[in-house]
């Protein structure tokens, strides 16, 4: 799977792993590490790092008392690098834009939203570092699919106005994968404007997995960069406050 | 001045199948992206796009296409090609998927980039080669590729020699 995307362009990878609470009662299992799947990770095209290779956890709640999980002290929480939730209705859009502690807020693109969108909880999460999160890959498989991916993306672009937006695909055979630029030109088609769609696809992600990383650590991360003249002023740490501001 | 311009688009036709780049032609895949343009954007799009709309350049070995269209449409070329699915030829159906690599005004401009592209992609065999044979041909084909203005064209040959 991954040796298709490598020559693609991309330079780091999510594996996710879907957790339904409608069925019994689950443990979430720890996540595999990906040392254990792949021997050696190939080189990205163009630099010399190698591919990283993150795991994600994907909550689909429906009920408040799903998102109890979420404040436990599962130790398997903590393994995951990055962590979304995919709410199905809107108080739990609501809550988890507002209080819950995840990085990404899935945003169902395969059948008509129940609920629409309104401008203070988006407001608040993009103040919180929460991106919000397109698929794109039920978009090139099925035609009705197609529509309700662009209706949905539409109607988020109008509240949000283009800020925090992530692309990514859910794909499930390696076929279904897109280059990066071809992913910028489908988030022209969602209403971004060109930079907009570009930064969806590279930059936001970026802070994404920043944004895991903190969650991860401690409270604040920063990002030093060795400056010509004077180093030392780099070195002062920002306190520790639960807002994570990430340095890109 | 009046004249038209255009956009090239530069795309790689990337496959699990390794028979599938071998029966690439030209119409079928002019058609395949005609009929992407068509379920993404309808008849307004597709009339559009197809003002001006050719296959330059195809290259079998590398998989490596050249679309041209016109300047004012190339944004719905652009956006419906991550649609297309597939390339039917004859009878046979290959999964596949178009790789937006670069868009250029000019054919210039575009070769220009793929000359550099498949250099780095000759650095990146030569780091997967397994035989030494294939390794020394790889390095040949990387010494001898140079921009001069003739040797242009036949720098071009030479690396997509190298990557069969």
């Amino acid at each position: 799977f991954l040796t298709v995307c490598f020559p693609v362009g991309y330079s780091a990878v999510a594996l996710n792993h879907v957790i339904d609470f409608k069925e019994k009662k689950q443990e979430i299992i720890k996540p595999v590490s990906p040392s254990e799947l792949f021997p050696s990770l190939p080189i990205v095209q163009g630099t010399s790092k190698r591919i990283k290779v993150l795991t994600r956890l994907t909550l689909v709640v429906s009920d408040p008392s799903h998102c109890n999980l979420l404040r436990s002290t599962s130790a398997n929480i903590r393994l995951y690098d990055i962590i979304a939730v995919f709410p199905k209705t809107e108080k739990l859009f609501h809550i988890a834009c507002t209080t819950l502690d995840v990085d990404l807020v899935c945003i169902n693109v395969t059948e008509k939203l129940p609920f629409y969108f309104r401008r203070p909880p988006v407001n608040m999460a993009i103040d919180r570092g929460i991106y919000f999160e397109l698929l794109y890959t039920p978009a090139i498989k099925d035609s009705t699919m197609r529509r309700y991916t662009i209706s949905n993306a539409i109607s988020l672009m109008q509240i949000c106005k283009g800020k925090n937006i992530v692309i990514s695909s859910a794909a499930e055979r390696p076929l279904e994968l897109r280059g990066p630029y071809d992913v910028a030109n489908l988030g022209l088609l969602f209403g971004l404007s060109e930079s907009e769609a570009k930064a969806a696809v590279s930059t936001n992600c970026r802070a994404t997995m920043l944004h895991g990383e903190t969650r991860k650590s401690a409270c604040g991360v920063v990002y030093t960069v060795k400056k010509p003249r004077k180093v030392e002023e780099e070195e002062t740490v920002v306190p520790a406050c639960k807002k994570a501001k990430t340095q890109a | 001045m009046v004249r038209f311009k255009n956009r090239y688009v530069l795309c790689e036709v990337v496959s699990e199948d390794p028979r599938c780049r071998q029966c690439i032609e030209d119409r079928t895949l002019g058609l395949a992206v005609r009929d992407a343009i068509a379920r993404v954007h309808g008849d307004y799009g597709l009339a559009c796009c197809s003002i001006s709309f050719t296959v330059k350049y195809l290259n079998a070995y590398t998989g490596t296409v050249l679309l041209r269209c016109r300047k004012d449409s190339y944004r719905l070329l652009c956006s419906a090609l991550p649609f297309v699915r597939s390339l039917e030829t004859r009878a046979q159906r290959y999964p596949c998927f178009l790789n937006t690599l670069h868009v250029g005004g000019t054919i210039r401009t575009c070769q220009k980039f793929l000359i550099q592209y498949n250099r780095t992609q000759l650095l990146r065999l030569l780091q997967n080669c397994t035989n030494e044979e294939e390794r020394q041909c790889v390095q040949k084909s990387l010494l001898n590729c140079s921009l001069t203005e003739e040797q242009s064209q036949s720098g071009d040959e030479e690396e997509d020699d190298g990557t069969e």
